[in-house]
Parts: structure tokens; sequence; C-alpha cells
């Protein structure tokens, strides 16, 4: 029975003044009673009363110990004071006592006995007392405690049995992926807790959503937290509470330290700002990790997106392929048939939501929940291409995932500037911030700079397509063109560069020569190489993708036969130095030697399925896909650095 | 010296109350008095050194006197104790 276990921080008063006995036991009485160890307040009262009345409680020494076993106490419990100027309680040494512990203890059992000779035998230490007088804070007046029974009692400290009255210290642990480290570091962490006799319950926020859920009672009466995380965790819940921010890595390789750390009571109070980061606040967070931690929260939200999308519109293809309209030609190809035309559109409304999903998620990341709407708003708009003057899209270019990107850290940044500019109004606002301030800047702001980056995009396009007209013209430029072409649909998948290229490979399908099969096989191939890349890579270079990534590499083998870019986006989004420019070259050379060889395509889409299209050519296609993709994947290899 | 071994027969043991009653009784002479419990000490004229022994219901415990009322002493701590201290 130890004493912090029965002493809680809501039954200690320090530096009162109290005038008589009655009013200290009125005081220490009210303190049990509204901590809820009481069930009968006056019963109890009367329990104390007469045991004053069998001879004083004060013991000498400043210290007096009421107390009372009664049925009238729900739970064992103490209630402390200190009055330091004191109050007369009979004291058989005649002098005024200033250190008042009131012990409640049930009918039943030796508590009463074991908790007063317990209390006697730290109280005999002078300096412990002098340090509870002198506490400053119920904390600091815990912890006294708290320590000195420590060393006292060693051998209690090291065994747990009796501790099932709460945990002392919680724990949250997250990692990007959310498969392995999210769980070691869980795992390490209550293993500590166990050995050093401390209770820790730790919250795995993995893949499959958090386990091991706190509950906020448990937040409310733990010492601290540990925050060992690499992606954000919901901090809001933890205000006020000592948190401890650090990496993952720290709780699977620290834990010990980690906890000591909480113990000696040296971390902060965390107090939350609605909507910073956590990471924000820490110092010891580098600029660089802080963006790749925001960047994955949105790829790792955009990923079932991607291949729930893009395995249905492989499907499509599929269905309409068995349905003998592969040699078809068709631009309908993939919505021929009914079946195929349902799968295509659904996966078509997944791939829609992919980049507002990227930039929501990563503005999210940034400025907590206020950055979703600028996040999913401004990613939304650099998918339809909405401008200040056709604000709806209908003949703009979209700005694709590079344009999510921008909408996501613009509008993230925004929010969070919002934000801290919002902590300056007075607090009565407080209330009105997230339900009207945020919403309302957060909206016409992401819409504004969504506005003006979007033309810049249209101007790259149209720039495109007149450089890519001029040069189609010139017979001899067929090869180069063609590299150009499918190197284009490599940069962003989707963006500007990608439909300019693919817009006008569609466009001179119309024409029916055999420059525009070419210029298509070119651009389909172009297309087809990043997904493929990227599954050889996470294949053949295993340790240069984290276990998600590597996880979710085979289905780009279908994306990438299927001619669906979009698989390889949230490799690029996730690390775009390195795959865009491997992807570029591997495409080029691709859309390249397709041409060299002679490939002709009639269909505008369908990957591996529109084979039958290509007038026996196809072998030879294969050829060049194959060459693209791997030396893209070199390039990866070269340009990637392992992940540790 | 005189010594005598007791077993606490008071139902809540050594607690606050009896310990005050024994340590005030003991006060009143000029002999030296120890409690023994499981080999260790007591100074039986400390009340909190008493109360910090938690001597529980059922325990066996010597007294020591020493000093030049010891006799006296011995007699008021044995009817005490024995006594359960009237509890």
């Amino acid at each position: 029975m130890r004493i912090v276990d029965l002493l809680k921080e809501d039954c200690i008063e320090l530096g009162i003044r109290l005038g008589s006995k009655s009013e200290a036991i009125d005081k220490l009485v009210e303190l049990h009673d509204k901590a809820g160890n009481l069930l009968d307040a006056k019963v109890y009262k009367e329990g104390i009363l007469a045991r004053e009345e069998g001879g004083s409680t004060a013991i000498g020494e400043g210290i007096a110990i009421p107390h009372a076993k009664s049925e009238a106490v729900k739970v064992p419990a103490l209630a402390a004071v200190t009055v330091p100027s004191g109050v007369d309680y009979g004291a058989m040494d005649g002098k005024p006592s200033d250190l008042i512990f009131m012990i409640a203890a049930p009918n039943d059992g030796d508590v009463h006995l074991e908790v007063l000779a317990r209390l006697m035998q730290m109280l005999m230490d002078s300096d412990f007392k002098s340090k509870l007088l002198n506490s400053k804070s119920k904390k600091e007046f815990l912890k006294a405690i708290d320590d000195f029974e420590r060393e006292k009692f060693p051998e209690e400290a090291s065994n747990p049995n009796k501790e099932n009255e709460g945990y002392k210290i919680l724990a949250v642990t997250a990692c990007p992926t959310g498969i392995a480290h999210t769980y070691m570091a869980a795992e390490a962490l209550e293993k500590a807790g166990r050995e050093m006799g401390i209770p820790l319950k730790a919250e795995t926020n993995g893949s499959g959503g958090a386990k091991n859920v706190l509950s906020a009672k448990e937040i409310e009466d733990c010492h601290g937290i540990i925050v060992a995380a690499d992606k954000n965790v919901d901090m809001a819940r933890f205000d006020g509470k000592p948190v401890l921010i650090t990496k993952v890595a720290d709780g699977i390789h620290k834990p010990k330290e980690l906890i000591e750390r909480i113990e000696q009571g040296q971390i902060p109070v965390y107090h939350h700002k609605g909507g910073a980061s956590p990471s924000a606040n820490e110092g010891g967070e580098g600029v660089g990790r802080k963006i790749y931690k925001h960047l994955m929260n949105g790829v790792s939200h955009m990923l079932p997106f991607v291949v729930g999308g893009g395995i249905f519109i492989a499907i499509a293809f599929l269905i309409d392929t068995l349905a003998g309209h592969g040699s078809s030609g068709s631009a309908d190809f993939g919505t021929i048939t009914p079946a195929a035309a349902w799968f295509k559109t659904v996966g078509g409304l997944a791939f829609n939501l992919m980049v507002p999903i990227l930039s929501g998620f990563i503005a999210m990341s940034i400025a907590d929940r206020p950055g979703l709407l600028v996040g999913l708003l401004g990613g939304f708009m650099a998918t339809n291409g909405a401008t200040f003057s056709d604000i709806a899209g209908v003949s703009t270019t979209p700005s694709g995932f590079l344009g999510g990107l921008l909408a996501g850290f613009a509008g993230g940044y925004f929010m969070y500037g919002i934000e801290r500019l919002c902590d300056k109004l007075p607090h009565s606002l407080e209330g009105i911030k997230p339900v009207l301030i945020y919403p309302l800047l957060g909206l016409g702001g992401i819409a504004v700079i969504m506005c003006a980056v979007n033309p810049i995009m249209g101007w790259i396009n149209s720039g495109m397509n007149n450089t890519l007209e001029t040069m189609s013209k010139n017979e001899a430029l067929i090869v180069p063109l063609c590299a150009l072409l499918a190197g284009m649909m490599a940069i962003d998948m989707g963006g500007p560069f990608n439909k300019a290229a693919y817009v006008f490979a569609t466009g001179m399908l119309a024409s029916q020569t055999n420059a525009a099969y070419t210029i298509m096989a070119a651009v389909m191939i172009g297309g087809m190489v990043p997904p493929i890349a990227i599954a050889l890579s996470t294949t053949f270079f295993k340790k240069r993708w984290s276990e998600e990534e590597r996880k979710n590499g085979p289905v780009n083998y279908i994306m990438g036969l299927s001619f669906i870019t979009e698989g390889a986006i949230p490799y690029a989004a996730g690390h775009p130095l390195q795959v865009i420019p491997s992807c570029v070259v591997g495409s080029a050379t691709a859309g390249a030697l397709s041409a060299l060889f002679g490939c002709k395509l009639m269909a505008p889409h369908g990957g591996v399925f529109v084979f039958a299209t290509m007038a026996g050519t196809w072998y030879f296609y294969i050829l060049a896909l194959v060459s693209g993709a791997v030396l893209s994947m070199l390039i990866l290899a070269l340009l990637k650095r392992k992940v540790k | 010296m005189v010594s005598q071994t007791f077993t606490i027969t008071n139902s809540q043991g050594f607690h606050m109350r009896p310990a005050g009653a024994f340590t005030t009784a003991m006060g009143k002479y000029q002999s030296s008095v120890s409690v023994i419990k499981d080999g260790n000490k007591i100074d039986g004229k400390s009340i909190m050194n008493l109360i910090a022994a938690c001597i529980k219901c059922g325990t066996e415990i010597t007294v020591e006197i020493d000093g030049p009322d010891e006799e006296a002493a011995m007699k008021e701590a044995a009817e005490m104790i024995e006594n359960g201290f009237g509890e």
C-alpha cells in the first residue's frame, strides 16, 4: 500500500490558513468528500471526531494524523494539508501542527495501521518532512513522497502487483508506415515500464487505426505522456499534461531513459495550440524531416485510392478485351461494355479523389484539423484546373499532383499562419475560430492561391502544344519528338506536361497517319514505364523503400501494364527528386525506342489490353517498355538512398 | 535491566491511540524503555517510532526497561499490553 497510490492531487492543499482544529477537520473531510473517497461525509466526520475525543492525533513535531476506520469510507485514501502558520491541534508536545494527513480507512483490513506506520516511518525523516512543508506545488509534494517511498521501500518499486490503480505513464507510438516500428516501440516501452515497476500503457497508431486507445481518465491520472512518433498523432487530448515528444526509434531503443525523464518531472507541460502540429513546437526536429512527415501523411492516405481505382480501371480494360474489343482501337475502350464502363467509372471516381486526399492530408499534417479544408479544396482545384476567369475549370488545364503538392503545402502553411495570427485574438473569440474564421479565411485563401497557380499550368500547356505542333510537321524529328512526349508523360503523371503530351497524341490519332500511330505508341509507353519501374524497384531494390511502399509495389505491375500512370504518383509525391527524373529518362528512352522500332498504336489507352491493335509490332513494343523500365529502375537505385 | 515478552492482543495493534498512551505512560519513568520487534529495537518513549514499527495484532514483542525505576515501569507496561490498551 503505497502512499502515492492513496494520496491524489485533488486531496492536497498547500499553504493554507486554519483557525482551529475543527476548521482543519472540516477542511480535510471536505477534501476527501470532494475526491469521492467517502460514501457519507457526515458519518465519516463523526468517526474522526470520536477518535479525537479519545486523545488528539497530533503526535508532535508539528504532525497530526487524524484518522477513522468507518463504513462511510468508499476507498482507502489520504488527504493532506500544510499549514505554514500552524494550527493548535492539541498536540502532546503542545506545539502547533503544520502538516496534517487525514486517513480514510474502510472498516475491514489493516490499511489503517499500515498506512499510519508507513507515514510515520517516512515523517520521522526530518529532511523529508521539511521537503513536504516547502513544496510549492502539489506535484512537488507528491514527487517528494514518491521519491522517498521508492528510496525507502525499493522492493515495492519493482513489484507491480499492487499497482493496478492506474497507469503512471502513458505512451503513444506511431510511424509513417504503421506496421512494425509502431508496435516495437509500444512493446519496448511497456516492457521497460514493467521492469521499472511503473505501470505504462502504450497506444499504437498503426496502419489499422489506433489500438489500446488511452482514455480521458487515464490521461488525467497519469504523470506524463511519451509520444514516440514519426507522424502526427492526436495531441489536443494531452493539453495540460507533461508530454515528451520524441522519435519512434527512441521508443524502441531508449524506453527506460524516456520513462525516467517523465518520472523525474523535467518534462514541460504541453499546451495544445488549436492547430499547431506537435512537431512544429519541437526544436529538435529538422525542417526536412518535418516536410517529409507532412508529405508522407498525404501519400499514405492517398495510396488506397490509387490502388483501388487503378485495379478497377484495369478490370474495365480486361472486361472489354474479353468482350472482343481489344483490337477495335476505339477511343471508348474500357467503357464499351456496360460492365467495363461501371468499373472504369468507379475507378475514375477514386482517381478524382486522389490528389485532393494527398493535399488534404499534407495540409492537415501541417495545420491540424483546420488544414483539411484548405488542402482538400486546393487539391480539388488542382485537379479541375480552376482559374479566376474559369472557376469551374471547363476549358483549363489541371495542375495535377504537382499542383496538389503545392496546394497541400501552401494551403497547410497558409492555414498555420492564420492559426498563429488568431492566437492574438481575444479569448472570447476562441469559439468562432474553428466554425467561422478558419473555414472562411482558409477557403478564400486557397481559392485565390490555386486560381493564381492554375493559369500558369495553362500557359505551360499551350506553349508545349505549339512546340509539339511545330516538331510534328518535320518528319525527321519523329524519334526526338516521341522521346520528348514519352518523357513528358512521366514528369507530372496527370499534370500539364502529361496532359499536353496525351492530348496532343490523341488529337493526332484523328489524322489516321503512320506518324500519328507512332506518336500514340510512344505516349502510351511513356505512361507505362513509371509504374513498372517502381514495381521493379520495389521488387529488386527492396531496401530503398519503406515497408508500406514495398507492399504496394506489385500493384504497379498491373497499373503499368494497363497504362495507369497514376500508380507511380504516391512514390513520385513521396520522393519527387529521385522518382521523377529516373522515370522521365526511362520513359523518354522507351518512347524513342518504340519510335525507332516502328511501333504503331491505334488505341488511345488500354495498355497490354490494346496490343492487338499494334499490327504485329507489339513484341518490339514490349522490348522498348522493358528497356525503359529497367533503365528507370537502375537510375532510381542510384539516386535513392537506402531506407534505414 | 528487566525484559518481558508479550503478544499483542488488541485487534488493531499498536496504532496511534495505544502508542500514544504507552509512550505517555513510559515518559513518566526515568528508565529507558525499548520495544523489540523482529530483532529491531524501538524507542518505547517515542510515539512516532512505535507507530512506524507497524506492530499488528498477534505480533510478539519484547519490552526492555533499564534504569532506577525499571520494575514499576515494567509493571505498568505489562498491564497496558495485556489489557489490550483497554480496547
